[in-house]
């Protein structure tokens, strides 16, 4: 049993050894020490294994097979062996690439021996191709070159031969002879003699650079001078445009904000403006509605401030102004009783005193020639006291003045047919007969009643009626004669006031066309008098 | 290294290589390898020794 124990140890120990090469690559030095360790101790799995590993570096798969079959069959249970068979043995494809391989390698040493050496290249180009690690395939296609003298395609071969196997020794041999045959050997001597020919420095030693020389100071000055051309030329030709273009960056981006900054504002504007013409227009729209409701006078407020206004000018003795104001005044939007009552009284005592006033003024203005005041006080006059054949007749009177023939014939045939028992009646009459001729009456409005009413005047008619327009005259003759005796003035004088026959103006001083001094009004004195 | 071994003798070169073993052989490779070992070797002296 002691000898048992030492052969063991001894097996370990090449075992050992084999592990060590196969690390430093040297694998056929490994085979061979982990071939005697098993020849010692057959049992020893490990080495087993790793002769397996070795031969399947190597290319010899089927060898590495061979003792991966034996390691299971001595150890079937936790046996690295198992891991490789499965990678190789049981994966059917790869074993018959395996197989295949080494069919062509076989049969290109057959040819090599039987002197086809063409054929074996290309057998074994393409077995190394399929197969990188297949050593024995590298070492044949190598001898082949050598033998045809191509040492540079054997150099490859056996360069890849001893990456693999850095040891091999017919590698080794070939790799010398390729390298004696291209001159390699000796450029490699030449290097090895190189490296261990130095000496060692002495403390005296100089080294001196081949390529130094002492400078003298103008070539200082020169160096000095073109180093700062060189320093100012790699600042302008390269720092400088650099930085223009940072600095150009830098504006445009500036720029940029500014311009969004200003866009920001403007739309800013712009949104305020449109806010403000809305709320321009929505207090427009509110100040039109508050003075509509303050100058309505369809209102009750309105109503008040044209009481106040009114009262104030009938106290002032303005009774004209008050007058004037009454003809807008509607009592029944008042709601106070107490102010009703107020506006009653003071309706009363404008109608009683007022009313005069605003005639007379109508009167002046027609006099003094200002028509429309005249006319709208003649219309204030109609609104208090509509019945008023007075007003008519003037305003008609007034209409004829400013040619406006059809309204003035209308105003007239109003006197005639509604006011015949007036005073102005027969005036109207004649204005009457003047505008309209006889032929063309019967086309008036008017005209059958101004038949009729000039029959019923002629009827009932006092000796008032006779004098101005005497029975059986014709109206036409009388406007004629009118005109004759107005010495063809009748337009120009119907432009103004009519002397009326009651008082005789021309006789009086008053040119014909001043107002007629109709009723109990008298001819005024004034314009053209 | 002398000429002479500087020299390749292709005949004598691919004499020295031997076709790689096929796997259809790996079985008679493994039935005919050779497992003995050491101890082997002396489990069979110390028998003839005995006899």
């Amino acid at each position: 049993m002691d000898q048992t124990e030492r052969i063991r140890r001894v097996s370990n120990s090449f075992y050992n050894e084999g592990l060590r090469r196969a690390q430093r690559r040297d694998l056929t030095g490994a085979v061979q020490y982990l071939k005697k360790c098993l020849n010692l101790n057959k049992y020893h799995i490990d080495a087993r294994n790793l002769l397996g590993l070795i031969y399947y570096e190597m290319g010899e798969v089927s060898e590495a097979l061979v003792q991966w079959v034996i390691s299971m069959n001595l150890k079937d249970r936790d046996n690295r062996a198992d891991f490789y068979l499965e990678q190789i043995q049981r994966k059917q494809e790869r074993l018959e690439q395996v197989s295949q391989v080494i069919r062509r390698y076989n049969q290109a040493l057959f040819q090599a021996k039987s002197g086809s050496d063409d054929l074996a290249v290309l057998q074994l180009t393409r077995v190394v191709e399929a197969n990188p690690r297949f050593v024995k395939a590298h070492l044949l296609l190598a001898l082949l070159y050598i033998t045809h003298e191509d040492y540079t395609k054997a150099g490859k071969s056996l360069y890849k031969v001893l990456k693999i196997d850095k040891n091999n020794p017919t590698a080794s041999w070939y790799m010398a002879i390729v390298k004696a045959r291209t001159g390699k050997a000796e450029i490699e001597r030449r290097k090895i003699k190189n490296a261990f020919s130095h000496r060692q420095m002495q403390d005296d030693d100089v080294i001196i650079p081949p390529s130094y020389k002492e400078n003298t100071g103008l070539q200082s000055v020169l160096n000095i001078g073109a180093g700062l051309l060189l320093g100012a030329a790699v600042i302008f030709f390269l720092v400088m445009p650099a930085k223009l273009k940072e600095v150009n960056n830098a504006h445009t981006q500036e720029l940029l904000q500014y311009n969004e900054q200003l866009n920001q504002k403007n739309e800013e504007i712009g949104s305020l403006n449109d806010r403000m013409a809305e709320y321009e227009n929505t207090a427009n729209e509110a100040q039109s509605q508050l003075d509509s409701l303050l100058n309505s006078s369809d209102n009750a407020a309105g109503q008040y401030a044209i009481l106040v206004r009114m009262m104030d000018a009938y106290e002032n003795d303005n009774l004209t102004e008050a007058v004037t104001l009454y003809a807008g005044f509607d009592a029944s939007l008042l709601t106070d009783p107490q102010v009703q009552q107020i506006a009653a009284s003071l309706s009363q005592e404008i109608e009683t005193n007022g009313y005069q006033a605003l005639e007379d003024l109508a009167y002046t203005m027609w006099s003094a020639g200002r028509m429309s005041e005249a006319l709208t006080y003649y219309q204030t006059c109609l609104q208090i006291k509509p019945d008023s054949p007075n007003v008519i007749y003037n305003m008609g009177m007034i209409y004829r003045s400013q040619g406006e023939t059809d309204r003035a014939v209308e105003l007239f045939t109003q006197v005639v047919t509604q006011y015949a028992d007036s005073e102005q009646a027969p005036r109207a009459r004649e204005q009457l007969a003047q505008l309209v001729p006889e032929n063309q009456q019967a086309a008036v409005p008017g005209q059958s009643i101004l038949s009729q009413s000039e029959s019923g005047a002629q009827e009932s008619a006092s000796g008032q009626a006779g004098q101005e327009n005497p029975a059986g005259q014709d109206p036409q003759d009388e406007a004629a004669g009118q005109d004759t005796q107005e010495g063809g003035d009748s337009q120009d004088a119907q432009s103004r006031p009519e002397a009326g026959a009651v008082t005789g103006g021309e006789e009086d001083g008053i040119e014909a066309g001043q107002p007629a001094a109709a009723g109990t009004q008298e001819a005024p004195a004034a314009d053209g008098a | 290294m002398s000429d002479e071994e500087m020299t390749i003798r292709f005949e004598d070169e691919i004499g020295q290589f031997k076709p790689s073993l096929e796997v259809e052989e790996i079985g008679e490779a493994i039935v005919k390898s050779d497992l003995t070992d050491m101890s082997d070797i002396m489990m069979e002296l110390l028998k003839r020794m005995k006899e």
